[in-house]
């Protein structure tokens, strides 16, 4: 019996794929091709023979891995027959590296190709912002991580306002669920920085924050990302892109923002230290000025004198109009920091903790007494800001200046007054006109206070 | 709170470590350390208040990109004075 050809090959076609309904097949990829319409076409060889294999775009979706040439797998399959060709094939419906587990391999490629993007680059994270206005946490709304996560926040910063974003974290499609949630809560007006977490798992468990659609979620986000992702002993794709790894979750809510009162610290130093530095240059100009003033025979070079180069009628003029603005400035002044320092009364915080205080434990009993104390000692320096900062604090050691009628000139010199002048001089509170009666022109006579006291200027 | 002249907490800290070193350093005219210790004033009243002015509070955000209010389950004990 003679068969035409095509007779032939749907005999063998019917053989084949009848008797090799599923195959499973070990071999290295070569010439691997993806076609535009998704399919996978490659060749499957070992040391001496090879064999044509296709993939369709169906299965190829849920390869965990990319097939590269070289790479060993283990495929499984059935053969088809292309009739008009009489060239068979193996068609995979699944395949796995051989050697590293599918989803080690896909994720030691995914790895290589970002890291060859650059996107681990240390150079292409963010900072976190100091103070975050409103904290992002993406994970699963009933997961643990996320418990933990607002345990922490609470416990370092009271009042942090957080947005939770929820997705689910593992499973088909997870990945591309959280890069979802990354984008949304990015979105919300004041989130300065966002926590991506899960807890610990398995690799399989953690495969979502090692899909490519996630590792780029993370890179376009516009504020900075932590990863806190499993233990700290599991390193995921997300943690190699986000801007901060953090080990576990709780650890990337306690790197998310500094502990409260370490900041009120830390504020408190700075503002200390200005405190001083004022306080400082005010002390030395005054010093200088005496110090001129107390030079015997310097009296007609005074207005050539300079302080600072300044001259010294100059830094007196300067004086002198913080003296007339001082009173209506610090009363204002006065009003705010009075404001401010009732915000830091301890007893308003002391009323709305003590109700608590009962319950907790003696962490948050020690929290709150270094609050009071920091409270206290915030008050003391407020209030000594009021005192050191005005010139009139000089005035209040009973000094007095004295100006000519007009209030135009200060009187540095007696010799310049004659007796029937009139004179004008402004004291600690208050000031009074007054009428010269007699002029000792020799400084030296006034050396030693007499009756009365010696007028001084300045 | 709002002052057109503070960008943020940052921009405000890193002004006034400034302006703190540059008093420190004491060579400037009287008007001038004035004006910047005013100026230091105001930048440290403003990290107070943006330390406290933080609302404690949990939202969750919705399909459609909204805030919601989170469930009580997620609130601490700490919570119930909110």
């Amino acid at each position: 019996m003679v068969l035409s050809v095509s007779e032939l090959n749907a005999t063998i076609r019917d053989l084949l794929e009848n008797q090799l309904h599923t195959v499973w097949v070990e071999g290295e990829i070569s010439n691997a091709r993806v076609w535009n319409t998704g399919h996978l076409y490659f060749t499957l060889k070992d040391g001496a023979s090879q064999i044509k294999a296709v993939m369709f775009r169906s299965a190829v979706r849920y390869l965990k891995f990319k097939p590269e040439d070289g790479l060993k797998v283990v495929a499984r399959g059935k053969i088809s027959v292309y009739d008009p060709k009489g060239e068979y094939q193996i068609l995979c419906e699944h395949m796995e590296p051989k050697g590293l587990g599918a989803l080690q391999q896909a994720f030691e490629q995914l790895k290589k190709k970002l890291a060859a993007e650059g996107m681990f680059e240390q150079s292409r994270k963010r900072p976190l912002p100091a103070l975050p206005r409103r904290i992002g946490l993406v994970t699963s709304i009933d997961g643990a991580a996320l418990r933990d996560m607002i345990r922490v926040l609470r416990r370092r910063y009271p009042n942090a306002h957080l947005v939770i974003s929820p997705t689910r974290v593992q499973g088909e499609g997870a990945g591309r669920e959280v890069a979802h949630a990354i984008r949304k809560v990015a979105r919300i007006e004041a989130v300065d920085v966002i926590i991506v977490a899960r807890g610990g798992g398995s690799l399989e468990d953690l495969w979502a924050f090692n899909e490519e659609v996630l590792a780029r979620a993370i890179v376009a986000s516009p504020v900075p990302v932590i990863s806190g992702v499993g233990h700290e002993t599991d390193f995921t794709i997300c943690d190699f892109v986000a801007d901060l790894r953090a080990p576990t979750p709780s650890a990337a809510a306690e790197l998310v923002v500094r502990r409260k009162d370490e900041f009120f610290a830390h504020i408190d130093r700075i503002g200390e230290r200005l405190d001083a530095a004022m306080h400082h240059r005010l002390r030395r100009m005054e010093q200088r000025l005496h110090t001129l003033e107390a030079r015997p025979g310097l009296g007609g070079f005074e207005g050539r004198l300079a302080v600072g180069g300044r001259h010294v009628s100059e830094l007196a003029a300067a004086l002198r109009q913080r003296i007339g603005q001082g009173l209506t400035r610090r009363t204002r002044r006065h009003d705010v920091l009075r404001r401010s320092l009732d915000q830091f009364d301890p007893r308003h915080r002391l009323a709305a903790v003590r109700t608590r205080l009962v319950a907790r434990d003696g962490l948050l009993q020690a929290a709150v007494r270094r609050r009071i104390s920091r409270a206290q000692s915030r008050m003391g320096a407020l209030a000594a800001r009021i005192d050191g900062l005005s010139p009139l604090a000089v005035l209040g050691r009973g000094y007095s200046v004295t100006w000519d009628a007009s209030r135009t000139r200060i009187i540095r010199d007696a010799s310049t007054l004659k007796s029937g002048d009139r004179v004008s001089v402004t004291l600690e509170r208050g000031a009074f006109d007054a009428t010269v009666d007699a002029v000792t022109a020799d400084r030296d006579a006034v050396a030693t206070p007499r009756r009365g006291g010696r007028q001084q200027i300045e | 709170m709002s002052d057109p002249t503070i960008k943020d907490f940052e921009a405000a800290l890193a002004e006034l470590e400034t302006i703190v070193k540059r008093l420190e350093e004491g060579d400037l005219a009287l008007e001038k350390s004035l004006e910047l210790y005013e100026r230091g004033v105001q930048l440290s009243r403003f990290c107070h208040s943006r330390l406290e002015e933080a609302e404690r509070r949990i939202e969750i955000v919705n399909e459609r990109g909204e805030l919601t209010p989170a469930p009580a389950s997620l609130r601490l004990p700490d919570d119930e004075d909110e």
